[in-house]
């Protein structure tokens, strides 16, 4: 029986993304003030995050640009065991975390992001969240740090 | 459009690894299995398609390399990756292929080898501007989902759990499957380490080595080289909105799949699918999806897929049997899964499913899965 | 970050597996210092690295046998972004002796005016090897090599 080699790679490799004309809104909204713009559907009528050119539903174009804010519901939450590699890094994630789906006041579509509750045992669909900003805005995603309960509404 | 049929199928064991084959060797296992099946040389074949996720192993242009493996020499040859559905979109594009009249006989071959890369990492390079920055692999992008199907839905662990202490038992009567395990228990499946609530590590699919391949025939030639070959009735895919957040609560109403099947089933002049289809091989990743999919392919009413695994309507002496090959939960190289569910599809059709034939098997189901929530749904028949 | 592009990276390991055949071709290079292909029993070419089936005849290819050392340089190029590396990179295609498919490696230890179509060229082996294509570290050119010497 013949020795099995195996040939390792290690892959670094950088994009530059080109964001387009919406995302170059929304991104100099959030840095500059903290300020979620997403962009309703003149068909439909959905407000959309993040913000694009065209309704996926309808195939119209979209112009009109709406203040979403930074509270919101949970419309779907997991906690994740499985540690993941980050892609960016390599490095493993801490876990547990959560996870959660979050419908912002103003939006139609959910925000796909980490939440942090003082009692997980608390945690369930419906319950009301805002968002915890990080001090330093890259005008990215994770310029929000985590999502949190919302106690004084 | 003329007709055309699946006229042989071949895969390879699928494992955890398979260090003995490098990815061409692999493909030209199942390649040449599937070959033999259909009674056929690869000098046959008119033209040759490809499945793979080529970023989970971070090979560009595995049609140049892996396709020497499928017998691709001087043939037109197209490689498919859309996910989880790239082996299904492949199977699609080969019969496209074959029905219109541009190939006799296509070969279509899908393939992963999880074992030499980073899937969970390739699942987590989703687009850069948006859902990458918070991306949390297959299982947690799965779990949320399954968050709100439980909740509207009130189906139970324990009813997941059944879901997969059948692919596994099934899967012990598929030598080819991963993950054979006769004796699997609900309460063993309750007890596995938990991956992203309420996810358990044996509701979820492995990550499998494997290839899988099938030849097309078109009409006119099928019949001369296979007594019983499975006809394609429908091929029909539907595609979704491209951010998670976009999915309106996505296992629950599952709108690609839903309609993928409607449309399908119009074309064949299915009413009752539950009746009508003698089995089903569909991409189920996860134990409650299998859930959530017989209540879009209508296998039951909205809110009864929970009786219906309770029930046994699903098991392999039930009325609609489903996975009889242990399924994607069974076994998942990615690229392959989908042209498994479309072999083993056409395997029962034919007649040719070993210990795991579904008697008098003439109307078969093969379904994919991929990226956040695309569908592929084909019907596979005995008859023309 | 500004607002017109993201920057993303990605730092991933793979490990592949080079399957029976390559695994018995690289264990020789490291273990006896020997270059092997494989003749297709249709086709008849000795195929070099030696490999486990014919792309062309998709047939397994059953005979081993010994090619080289020597060989013949059939074209080789010197990239302009290879010049960058270290040691600096020229790429070759080489048809060993005794086979009919040319091997891809790298040229050392020749000045670039000597470089031509036909020059004959021997592989230098790595002092430390470990399983690797690189176990033969270059192909170097040759007045007269053992091939055609003896
Ligand atoms: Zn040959």
């Amino acid at each position: 029986m013949t020795e099995l080699l195996k040939i390792s790679h290690t892959m670094h490799l950088e994009w530059r993304y080109g964001v387009g004309a919406s995302f170059h809104e929304f991104i100099a909204a959030l840095r500059a003030r903290a300020q979620i713009l997403g962009r309703r559907c003149p068909g439909c009528q959905r407000v959309y995050l993040p913000p694009r050119p065209v309704c996926g539903n309808c195939y119209v174009e979209l112009r009109d640009w709406v203040e979403v804010r930074d509270t919101g519901t949970v419309r779907a939450f997991t906690i994740v065991h499985t540690p993941i590699i980050d892609p960016t890094t390599g490095a493993r994630r801490p876990s547990p975390y959560t996870m959660a789906l979050i419908q912002l006041d103003g939006a139609d579509t959910t925000l796909n992001h980490y939440l942090e509750a003082s009692d997980p045992t608390k945690l369930r669909i419906g319950m009301r969240v805002r968002a915890v900003w990080r001090a330093q805005r890259m005008g990215l995603l994770g310029d929000i740090s985590h999502f949190t309960e919302l106690t004084d509404e | 459009m003329r007709r055309a049929a699946i006229i042989g199928t071949g895969q390879t064991k699928h494992a955890k690894a398979h260090d003995d084959m490098n990815q061409a060797e692999l493909v030209r296992q199942a390649a040449t299995r599937a070959l033999s099946d259909a009674g056929i040389t690869f000098r046959e074949v008119d033209a040759v398609v490809l499945a793979n996720m080529e970023l989970f192993e971070g090979r560009a242009l595995p049609e140049m390399w892996v396709g020497a493996g499928a017998g691709g020499y001087l043939k037109p040859a197209i490689k498919i990756a859309t996910g989880g559905t790239s082996g299904t979109s492949a199977a699609i594009a080969g019969y496209h292929q074959c029905a219109s009249g541009l190939f006799d006989i296509v070969l279509v071959v899908g393939w992963e080898k999880h074992s030499e890369g980073a899937t969970q990492t390739g699942m987590a390079m989703v687009d850069p501007l948006w859902d990458r920055n918070v991306a949390s692999g297959a299982v947690g992008n799965f779990a949320l989902s399954i968050s709100q199907y439980v909740a509207e839905r009130g189906v139970t662990p324990a009813q997941a759990a059944k879901v997969a202490v059948k692919a596994r038992r099934n899967a012990a009567k598929n030598p080819y499957a991963h993950l054979q395990i006769p004796d699997l228990t609900v309460e063993q499946v309750l007890r596995s380490p938990m991956l992203a609530d309420p996810v358990h590590r044996l509701d979820m699919c492995p990550q499998s080595d494997g290839a899988c391949a099938l030849v097309y025939a078109a009409q006119g030639v099928a019949e001369k080289l296979c007594a019983q070959p499975a006809w394609v009735r429908a091929a029909v895919t539907r595609h979704d909105q491209p951010y998670i957040g976009d999915l309106d609560r996505r296992l629950v109403t599952m709108r690609t799949l839903r309609d993928a099947a409607r449309a399908a089933y119009h074309q064949v002049g299915i009413v009752e699918p539950r009746k009508q289809i003698d089995v089903a091989e569909i991409y189920e990743p996860v134990s409650y999806a299998e859930l959530a999919w017989y209540e879009a392919l209508g296998f039951c009413a909205e809110g009864k897929a929970g009786e219906l695994i309770d029930e046994g309507v699903t098991e392999m002496n039930g009325e609609l049997p489903v996975n009889p090959s242990g399924g994607v939960l069974s076994s998942n190289p990615v690229g392959a899964s989908g042209v498994l569910r479309v072999a083993e599809a056409a395997m029962q059709v034919m007649g040719r499913a070993g210990a795991h034939q579904i008697a008098d098997a003439r109307v078969a189901l093969a379904t994919g899965y991929g990226v956040y929530a695309w569908s592929d749904v084909m019907i596979l028949s005995a008859d023309t | 970050m500004n607002d017109d592009f993201v920057t993303a990276g990605v730092n991933l390991q793979f490990h592949y597996a080079a399957g029976a055949a390559a695994s018995r071709f690289l264990c020789a290079l490291r273990d006896e210092q020997k270059i092997f292909g494989a003749r297709c029993p249709e086709c008849r070419r000795v195929l070099a690295p030696a490999r486990s089936f014919c792309p062309r005849c998709f047939v397994e290819t059953n005979e081993w046998l010994e090619v080289g050392p020597g060989g013949t340089l059939s074209a080789f190029v010197a990239p302009p972004f290879a010049q960058l590396l270290e040691p600096a990179l020229t790429l070759a295609l080489i048809r060993l002796d005794g086979a009919d498919t040319a091997f891809v490696h790298r040229l050392g230890e020749f000045d670039a005016p000597m470089l031509r179509r036909g020059l004959r060229v021997a592989p230098v082996f790595a002092a430390s090897r470990q399983g690797h294509i690189l176990d033969l570290a270059y192909f170097k050119p040759v007045e007269f090599d053992n091939a055609h010497s003896i």
